[in-house]
């Protein structure tokens, strides 16, 4: 990897500028825990862009005469089962999009192409003629010559010790030669990617843990064909490949060994003493799959670690704990096909600032803090690598790392039939079973349920969904929608206005109150955050954003937070609980809990109001539901959550309120044609390609990020558009669905392919979110007009079958029981560039940017401090004490509860504050104060020998007790004595300074 | 699908509570190839100790196991004594000459030593175990007579935990309340010498060595080496009765207990049935009252630390030896417990991974062998260690295999209630290496 990125520096000139560290030898990784399989088909586009450009340098180094082990000797993907034909056959007709020469083939066409398989129980397959394989050592060395005659400098034998940071942006490396001064680092670590992270300071999260993971070698083979296919048979979690005429075979088992205990620190320890009886799994396909293997003789079992990420996807960007640190890690086992690619991308990313395609899925600001723990990490990982070979189903869960990140209601929901998906480590109800309520026993709590789909037709959940669905739209719904990012900005002055001005293509200086749904766009235009702002007071707003934008967001304002800290930036997601309420009902419901008038005259749609609800208050609420559904999105406290919960589904009972999960929100966005960030809308993405031109202010005195790219697009037009298509001869009880990534026809040509797609209820279709482009004759996209859009006929391919399909360029109005004017007008999608209306002028703001100055040395006297060293001077004239009473009998005596009187020698000297039974002391303990007060009561200074030479007593009603005095707080006796924490006292006399760290005060 | 979390957790609870006290160690040389060992506490204090030791001057291993009762004080102090008290005895007369001479090396190496004397018992003990180095030096003795070594070991430590009150009381009138707690309470002892091919147990009351034998039909054998110390022994019954005379018979075992109190009938310590009226009277009574002397004590002592003595020669069939308290034996028969280290040890050789055993090796060969081991894989067993693997079965054992809920069960109880159930539980299995047996001359 790190090879790789020196050599894409140096083609773009920074060679001379480019230093190379490595702990160890370059290329010394051992050539028996490698595979060297390289595969164009990957899951995703990124991906599959990535690895098509790992092939080319693959070529291209071959061309120039570095050798590399390349060998185009095509792949082969053999199908067990149905479901595995079909991916294949999403595949294949992917495949016009991606660009990947593919050919369905038959088993027999599979036994002519390898000819040694057993084929009893296949079901076909792909073959991918581009496909190969390489050599990792060779293509590392090659890069490595390739770089170092470009001026790349290199140091072996030596360990990065820390990256260290100024201003929140690299500034150098420590190693164990010495320091070094750098712009920029890129963690290329891979297997110690986690590790070198650690040692960035701020500390930098690289996700990965290791795992074993096994290389079978036989002995030569006779008659092996050099130019054999690669197989990869991943029903069986296995592959083969040939080498120098022996085979090497591995695989990715579905339950996996992870290593937590032992620390790896060099190459050599990567290699670990083999688990037979763990590999054996894998074995038996081999011999299955190739029953000639029998008579195979082992060369050698290797079971080298590799690492994996959490989701079992790269690695790559630039981390949000500091800037101009790059990474490019968890490359898994496919390092070769991966590592061009990704070394590509992230020199794009340093040199030009971004990349050539979308990278989120991969993007290191996907992960949270919670997924670099080590535990959470060992309990995934036991299910990570299978994840490789398993079956692609829609809706992917891992079973394992769950019950993490919950909102207060997360019991209730799941005691009423939630069936959970986690997004970002939240539990987020995707449907709810139905709980018969009428049991006696119903079984509380109900265990924890897993969403899963399983197939790429109708879904098992389509029933459930639909019901909810109906829900939000002829009733109430409500849904969890607490995993929401949400984040709080404010300043004193107008800072934060001009800050999100800048940031938002969208005007954001509107009424306080208001809701704008605005982009933040890239200097290309596209979007880096599609985020609702809610102005909660004229300096101050809350956004509301997609919840995988959680730490991407925050990174992306902070770059752009103005250096004098005027405005300031919290994230308070974990702060609010959020319940969606959506459904024509939802304004009756919500006014019987609230005395706020919620009639659209003063609540109007699109806008925010703080209200009491039920008996609670500081609720924030938003007159909108994200689905295009009537409705609010309440913000509420966490302590609050569970009493508005519980007050909205007994208010609700009487207008049907019922349970709604996440797949039927989607429902109603995906119909309602309204796009995601992360699903639809990506950094490559413009408003403009989205229908969304009306929410793009071009004229703002703040010109913002992007301006001048979108006035170019709006100038030259634009190359692909976002569309709604509604399959119209698809049958969804018997076809195929269609789950995002397929290609789209227009009069018999690809034009473009689906992003999401679902049902659609109320169209009774399948209906499928996309981009349309108009392409040449040379497939470069040409400008796309409405015109051109609208005059096609438009077919989508789903495995391999086109269906006929009708576009739509605007949001639909559904057909509903319950009109609502004025959400109906809105349309999320749309063309008019009409400006927002909003109710209420807007105001102007005249306020002066406030510099905050530096406060310099911390030697501020603090609030008191004089009336403090007056009292320290003359004396204090009352003392805090603990007293124990002597010959009190709690069982029998009253108790003291504060307040009674203390008395000296008889005399009366101050009273009690708090009291308790001390069970340790098994005594009546007493604090409060005394006072030494003279003939006319007035008090008098206070020593601690007047303290501590009284007899004193306490009066209990009418009652006085004996007590004992203590000035400092008492050492407790305890079976488990901690030196450290007795050695803390919370009263004391001695104005020594507490010590910290190991050392012990000496009384 | 995750529903499981709750069991799951009690059943680790449940696991990390038995292999508190887990040990085990592995030799490199001589006869036993191993030993596994644990101990599960009823009592709180547990009463159960156990020891194990390499002699150094002499070859050989000395293990043991105490079961102790009235206060875990006597079973303590055997446990850190009697070894040594024994290899003493086992030295040749020349070795001891130059022990006593020049003690710098020690005479045994104690393997798992988990408790440490207090500072002034020490010294008492130091100065009765160098007074005791000498009277052996001074008695003329057969040499390498392991019976007669056992024995007089044991008897000597018995000797001296009632001296060790006595003679201070006598010279200067002081009772020491350490010594005189040890003496006062008391504990079976089964102690175990593997020397090469010769196996020696010493026992006194109601611990048992069992024996697990394979025979040719692959079959385990439990051969029981002990004999307990108890009522259910006729020949002790009529030992006792014998020693004492006719007007006591119906006294001197009531209940099926000596006096009516103790249950096993040989033990060391309990000097509450071994000295003198006159001696419990002075010692005793001042500090526990007149309940010290026992009912119907007209002809002490009643009680004796006298071990018997069993000598086997080990054979390469014999796999184990199990020496465990009668907490164990309550619950399982020799042949149950035997049965029970059998199968662990078949399926304890799947805690190592596989090690291929040629080269060139075929896939299909391989295959085969891992067939076999999962096949066997499916009876390894929860637990390594045999000892807590019995132990698990003692108290879970059901005849459908290990029931967890009621082991959890019993696991939790209150000490005061669990003591109803349950007695302290100690076990060390010894294995042995057949093939170092089968190289033994006859």
């Amino acid at each position: 990897m790190g090879a790789a990125v020196a050599y894409h520096l140096t083609r773009r000139g920074w060679g001379d500028k480019t230093l190379l560290i490595e702990k160890e030898k370059i290329g010394a990784g051992s050539r028996w825990h490698a595979s060297g399989l390289v595969g164009a088909f990957k899951p995703s586009l990124a991906q599959v862009k990535l690895a098509q450009s790992s092939i080319r340098l693959l070529q291209e180094l071959e061309a120039r005469g570095r050798s590399t082990g390349w060998k185009q000797c095509g792949s082969l993907l053999l199908a067990r089962t149905r479901d595995r034909m079909t991916v294949y056959r999403r595949m294949k007709s992917q495949s016009v999009s991606w660009g990947i020469p593919c050919e369905l083939v038959t088993p027999k066409r599979c036994q002519e192409l390898w000819p040694l398989l057993n084929v009893d129980d296949i079901l076909g397959g792909l073959w991918i003629p581009g496909d190969g394989v390489g050599d990792p050592h060779l293509f590392c060395m090659a890069l490595m010559r390739e770089a170092v005659d470009n001026g790349v400098g290199v140091m072996e034998d030596c360990a990065v010790t820390s990256v260290l940071s100024k201003d929140g942006r690299v500034c150098g490396v420590e190693t164990s030669h010495g320091a070094i001064e750098c712009e920029y680092f890129v963690n290329c670590a891979g297997f110690w990617a986690r590790q070198v992270g650690q040692l960035a300071k701020p500390q930098v999260k690289v996700p990965l843990l290791p795992c074993e993971h096994y290389y079978l070698h036989t002995k030569r083979i006779d008659n092996l064909d050099p130019m054999t296919p690669v197989v990869r048979d991943p029903d069986g979690y296995i592959y083969l490949r040939e080498r120098d005429g022996c085979l090497i075979a591995g695989g990715f088992e579905p339950v996996a060994k992870p290593v937590y205990e032992e620390e790896i620190k060099n190459a050599a320890q990567r290699c670990v003493p083999e688990d037979w009886d763990h590999f054996h799994v894998l074995l038996q396909e081999f011999l299955k799959r190739v029953p000639s293997l029998g008579q195979a003789v082992l060369h050698k079992l290797c079971n080298g670690l590799e690492a994996f990420s959490p989701d079992c996807k790269w690695i790559v960007g630039e981390a949000p704990e500091m800037f101009n640190y790059h990474v490019a890690a968890g490359m898994k086992t496919v390092g070769i096909s991966a590592a061009g690619g990704v070394a590509e991308a992230t020199v794009d990313e340093i040199v030009d600032g971004y990349t050539k395609y979308d990278m989120y899925e991969l993007d290191i600001n996907r992960f949270l803090g919670l997924h670099n723990n080590k535990r959470f990490l060992r309990d995934r990982m036991k299910e990570v690598p299978g994840v490789h070979y398993g079956l692609p189903y829609p809706f992917y869960e891992f079973e394992t790392g769950r019950n993490l990140r919950l909102s207060p209601i997360y019991p209730t929901l799941r005691d009423n039939g939630a069936v959970f998906g986690q997004v970002m480590g939240y539990e987020r109800p995707t449907w709810f079973e139905i709980v018969d309520k009428d049991k006696e026993n119903p079984q509380k709590p109900r265990p924890f349920k897993i969403a899963h789909t399983k197939t790429f037709g109708k879904p098992h959940w389509f029933e459930t969904v639909q019901r909810e669905y109906w829900a939000c739209r002829e009733s109430v719904g409500l849904a969890d929608y607490s995993s929401f990012t949400k984040i709080d900005l404010q300043s004193q002055g107008r800072e934060v206005v001009d800050f999100l001005q800048y940031l938002c293509s969208n005007n954001v200086d509107v009424p306080v109150g208001s809701i704008i749904h605005t982009g933040m766009q890239n200097e290309r235009g596209g979007y880096e955050n599609d985020c609702s702002l809610a102005r909660i007071s004229e300096n101050h707003y809350m956004m509301i954003a997609p919840t995988i934008q959680q730490t991407r967001c925050k990174v992306w304002l902070k770059r752009h937070l103005p250096h004098n800290g005027s405005v300031t930036l919290s994230d308070v997601t974990s702060m609010y609980t959020a319940i969606c309420v959506m459904g024509p009902f939802t304004r009756n419901l919500l006014s019987e809990l609230t005395d706020t008038d919620l009639s659209p005259s003063n609540f109007p749609f699109f806008t925010f109001k703080e209200l009491d609800v039920g008996l609670a208050n500081g609720i924030r609420a938003m007159n909108l539901t994200h689905t295009g559904e009537l409705g609010y999105v309440l913000y509420i406290p966490n302590e609050f959550a569970l009493h508005v919960y519980n007050r909205l589904m007994t208010v609700g009972e009487k207008y049907g309120i019922s349970h709604v999960g996440y797949y039927a929100s989607r429902s109603l966005r995906v119909e309602k044609f309204f796009a995601f960030w992360g699903q639809d809308l990506d950094t490559m993405t413009t408003p403009l390609e989205c229908g969304r031109t009306w929410r793009v202010k071009f004229d703002k005195d703040i010109p913002f990020i992007g301006r001048d790219a979108l006035l170019r697009q709006r100038k030259e037009g634009i190359r692909r558009q976002y569309v709604q298509l509604l399959l119209t001869d698809h049958d969804h009880e018997l076809d195929l669905w269609s789950w995002g990534g397929e290609p789209i026809y227009r009069d018999g040509n690809y034009c473009g392919q689906t992003t999401t797609t679902s049902y659609g209820y109320t169209f009774k279709k399948q209906v499928c979110l996309g981009f349309v482009q108009n392409l040449d004759k040379n497939g470069d996209p040409q400008p796309v007009t409405h015109d051109y859009v609208l005059s096609g006929h438009y077919e989508i391919d789903i495995a391999g079958i086109r269906y006929d399909a009708k576009v739509n360029l605007h949001s639909p109005n559904l057909p509903t029981k319950y009109p609502d004017k004025e959400r109906d007008v809105y349309q999320a999608t749309r063309r008019l560039h009409e400006p927002q209306q909003f109710l209420g002028r807007v105001h102007r703001y005249v306020v002066g940017t406030q510099e905050v100055e530096g406060t310099g040395k911390k030697d501020i006297p603090f609030i008191g401090r004089d009336a403090l060293l007056r009292q320290r001077k003359e004396g204090i004239r009352r003392q805090y004490v603990q007293l124990l009473l002597t010959d009190h009998d709690h069982e029998l005596d009253l108790w003291s509860w504060g307040g009674e009187p203390i008395y000296r020698d008889g005399n009366y000297c101050g009273q009690t504050t708090t009291t308790s039974y001390g069970y340790t002391f098994k005594k009546q303990v007493c604090l409060g104060f005394v006072q030494n007060l003279d003939k006319n009561g007035d008090p008098q200074p206070v020593t601690h020998d007047y303290v501590l030479s009284g007899h004193y007593e306490i009066d209990i009603a009418g009652i006085r007790y004996a007590a004992k005095v203590n000035l400092h707080s008492p050492n407790l006796p305890t079976k488990y004595p901690d030196k450290e924490r007795d050695v803390y006292q919370a009263t004391r006399r001695l104005h020594e300074p507490q010590q910290f760290l190991g050392r012990h005060y000496q009384p | 699908q995750k529903t499981g979390i709750d069991s799951n957790e009690v059943l680790m609870q449940v696991t990390v509570i038995l292999r508190k006290n887990e040990y085990n160690k592995e030799f490199s040389s001589g006869s036993v190839k191993s030993y596994d060992s644990n101990q599960l506490a009823s009592n709180d204090p547990i009463e159960d100790t156990r020891s194990e030791a390499l002699c150094k001057l002499t070859p050989g291993i000395l293990m043991g196991v105490f079961d102790g009762h009235g206060g875990p004080a006597c079973a303590q102090v055997i446990s850190k004594r009697l070894l040594k008290y024994i290899a003493a005895a086992l030295l040749p007369m020349d070795s001891l000459n130059k022990f006593i001479k020049e003690p710098e090396e020690s005479l045994v190496e104690i393997i798992n030593d988990r408790v440490e004397l207090i500072e002034d018992l020490k010294t008492i003990y130091d100065n009765s175990f160098k007074q005791y180095l000498l009277d052996l030096a001074k008695t003329p003795r057969k040499e390498s007579d392991v019976n007669a070594s056992l024995e007089k070991g044991i008897l000597q430590l018995d000797n001296d935990l009632s001296r060790e009150v006595v003679e201070p009381f006598k010279n200067n009138g002081v009772i020491n309340p350490k010594t005189l707690s040890v003496a006062l309470s008391g504990a079976v002892v089964c102690v175990t010498y593997i020397d090469g091919p010769h196996l020696y147990v010493a026992n006194v009351g109601d611990c048992n060595a069992v024996l697990g034998t394979k025979t040719e039909e692959n079959e385990w054998v439990a051969k029981k080496i002990t004999k307990e110390h108890n009522s259910e022994n006729y020949d002790e019954l009529k030992r006792i009765w014998n020693e004492h005379p006719d007007s006591e018979r119906k006294t001197v075992i009531r209940r099926d207990r000596l006096l009516g109190e103790l249950a096993p009938l040989r033990s060391m310590g309990d000097y509450r049935y071994k000295w003198s009226t006159d001696v419990l009277t002075k010692v005793a009574v001042p500090l526990i009252g007149e309940k010290a002397i026992p009912a119907n004590y007209h002809t002490p002592p009643y009680l004796t630390a006298k071990p018997d003595i069993y000598y086997h020669r080990l054979t390469p069939k014999d796999k184990f030896l199990i020496i465990a308290s009668d907490g164990i034996w309550d619950m399982l028969t020799p042949l149950q417990a035997v049965k029970l280290v059998g199968e662990h040890m078949k399926g304890k050789v799947f805690f190592n991974p596989l090690k291929l055993p040629k080269k060139n090796i075929q896939l299909s060969d391989i295959n085969e062998l891992l067939l076999h081991r999962k096949e066997s894989l499916k009876s390894k067993p929860k637990d390594r260690n045999a000892a807590t693997h019995l132990i698990r079965n003692a108290i879970g054992g059901t005849e459908y295999g290990v029931d967890h809920s009621r082991l959890a069960h019993l696991l939790s109880l209150s000490p005061d209630v669990s003591r109803m159930f349950r007695d302290d539980m100690t076990v060390t299995i010894v294995y042995f290496d057949s093939e170092f047996l089968r190289q033994c001359p006859t």
